[in-house]
């Protein structure tokens, strides 16, 4: 669960003009790529891969879930999720919801 | 000598007699098989009463069934789900329930955890397993389980999965057994996991092609009640008489084996007085066509009340005829079984009906009851309860004297499982071997 926390900390990340290309990259997307790294005990896991592609499942994607209510406050739902199954997707609707 | 006729009494048999060793398997039933069972529902369309899916993981099930000249057929499930969880019937893409995903997450990352710690090799030996084969599933639920929608989930997730009541069976069990199956992803999934396929034809082929191998060395109506040992052989009795033998496999379910006067007494027994057996009745219900499909569904269902807990297709390929199967289990299993035959129909096809308002009348309607198999006493499999790992664990498969022990529930891979029977049965077929 260490991962999560370390995520957690880095809080939001900086949107000025200094901040990385991509929507909202940053330390959100980084915490989410370990998330999904995590329950789909898989490496092999960037910003953009889709969640659903690389073998998840719905009970799977609810565990990346709940552990983005733990680290970040926010619950979404399964709707979401399907909305946007790649980390850098993920972290936007994080990010909006806060 | 091999006392039991199912996947793990017979491949040990197919085993022995391959390494020319004189083999006899007495079977208590009129059928072999044990807990897998065909049940015809259309010409040349044939179902599974009992056991019925498998995976890629199971890898020896699938060694045998190439053997034997059995194929694999896809549970391929396309379209939407219907669930009734709370005061209506709804319909969603795939198979997730509509609940809260987060409280479902909760659960199922806590579960994951769990499991994770579990010594799977030797579960009685997991940090804390004392305490934690102290609880009951339901009690450990009511103390980490706080979303109703987690806790009603809880429930249904067990009886699918091991027919388990969360009242009877040990929380160390549970971890124990979704480590043994490969974790709970690879034992809840259908693409990909442990219900990828069904066997083409059914899984009682496998026991039935085994056993005509191995001719008339498989006696059908053997209840055996005895098995003595001396210093010369194992005398093992059944009603038609007894047999005398080297060495005597005992390929039966825990309590069943139990059962079982054994002179001299085993060291330790199999089984408690906590110990459950998984309560399960199969509903099949058979349709001139998978009508469900044609609007979209994919026949799953998820059901908050029975008799039908969980539907799914289990139509056989190429046969023109839909089936869908209804899993009837725990406690509600207990509920079903004593109905008469006809409410059993009108509660179950009128739940059948609601859930899928497009069927038809059926035109065939079969129960298969588990729950009171004096021969199985556990469907889909025992279940251990409070206490049982820890005190039976370390002894469930060292032998006594002349006589070695098998079936799944023997099996810390894949337990509970086909695969873990056939595993078994491997298993106590090269410490025979060895004894020579
Ligand atoms: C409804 C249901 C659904 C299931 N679904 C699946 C599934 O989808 N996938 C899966 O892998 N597994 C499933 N299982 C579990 C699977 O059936 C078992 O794990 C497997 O069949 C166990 O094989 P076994 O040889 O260990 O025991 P058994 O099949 O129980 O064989 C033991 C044999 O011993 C005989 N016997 C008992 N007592 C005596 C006696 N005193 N003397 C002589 N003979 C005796 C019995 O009649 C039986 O034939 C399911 C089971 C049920 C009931």
């Amino acid at each position: 669960m260490s991962v999560d926390t370390t995520a957690a900390a880095a809080g939001d990340p900086p949107a000025g003009p200094g901040a990385p290309a991509g929507p909202r990259a940053g330390a959100d997307t980084e915490g989410v790529v370990a998330m999904f790294r995590r329950v789909l005990e898989s490496e092999d896991v960037s910003a953009d891969s889709d969640f659903f592609l690389l073998g998840g499942d719905s009970l799977v994607a609810t565990r990346v879930l709940s552990a983005v209510a733990r680290s970040y406050g926010v619950e979404l739902t399964f709707e979401d999720f399907l909305g946007a199954p790649t980390p850098g997707r993920l972290a936007e609707k994080i990010a909006d919801a806060r | 000598m091999v006392v039991g006729a199912g996947f793990a009494g017979l491949t040990a048999a197919t085993e022995l007699a391959a390494a020319g060793i004189d083999v006899t398997v007495l079977e208590a039933r009129d059928r072999v098989g044990g807990r897998a069972r065909g049940l015809q529902v259309s010409d040349g369309g044939w179902v599974d009463a009992g056991a019925a899916y498998l995976g890629d993981r199971h890898t020896e099930l699938h060694s045998l069934m190439a053997g034997l000249d059995l194929k694999a057929t896809p549970t391929a499930m396309r379209g939407a789900s219907r669930f009734a969880l709370g005061s209506e019937e709804t319909t969603r893409d795939g198979r997730f329930p509509p609940l809260n995903a987060v409280a479902l997450g909760d659960l199922f990352e806590r579960l994951d955890e769990l499991t994770a710690t579990v010594r799977p090799d030797a579960p009685w030996l997991t940090p804390g397993a004392g305490e934690l084969d102290a609880l009951t599933a339901e009690a450990w639920a009511e103390r980490h389980l706080a979303h109703p929608d987690a806790r009603l989930f809880f429930p249904l997730f067990l009886g699918e999965m091991m027919a388990a009541d969360p009242a009877r069976v040990s929380m160390l069990h549970v971890a124990f057994y979704l480590r043994s199956g490969g974790g709970l992803r690879y034992l809840n999934a259908f693409e990909g996991g442990a219900q990828q396929d069904r066997i083409d034809g059914g899984a009682h082929q496998v026991c039935e092609r085994l056993a005509a191998r191995l001719g008339d060395g498989v006696r059908l109506g053997e209840p055996v009640h005895a098995v003595h040992q001396d210093d010369d052989g194992v005398t093992v009795r059944g009603p038609k008489g007894e047999y005398r033998a080297d060495v005597a496999v005992m390929a039966l379910p825990p309590l069943p084996a139990d059962a079982v006067d054994h002179r001299p007494e085993p060291p330790a027994r199999r089984t408690g007085d906590r110990t459950a057996r998984g309560c399960a009745v199969k509903v099949h219900l058979v349709y001139p066509a998978p009508v469900w499909r044609d609007h979209g569904l994919s026949g799953w269902s998820v059901n908050a009340r029975g008799p039908l807990l969980s539907t799914v297709d289990d139509s056989p390929a190429g046969s023109g005829v839909g089936v869908l199967t209804g899993f009837v289990t725990g406690a509600e299993a207990h509920r079903f079984a004593a109905l008469d035959p006809g409410e059993q129909r009108s509660a179950a096809v009128g739940q059948a009906a609601r859930l899928f308002p497009m069927l038809p009348e059926p035109v065939g309607f079969h129960v298969t009851d588990w729950v009171n198999e004096t021969y199985s006493q556990g469907c889909y499999a025992a279940l251990f309860g409070p206490g049982d790992w820890v005190r039976h664990g370390p002894g469930l498969t060292a032998p006594h004297l002349r006589v070695h022990w098998a079936g799944t529930e023997t099996s810390t891979e894949f337990f509970g499982l086909m695969e873990g029977a056939v595993r078994s049965g491997r298993r106590v077929a090269a410490e025979v071997l060895a004894r020579r």
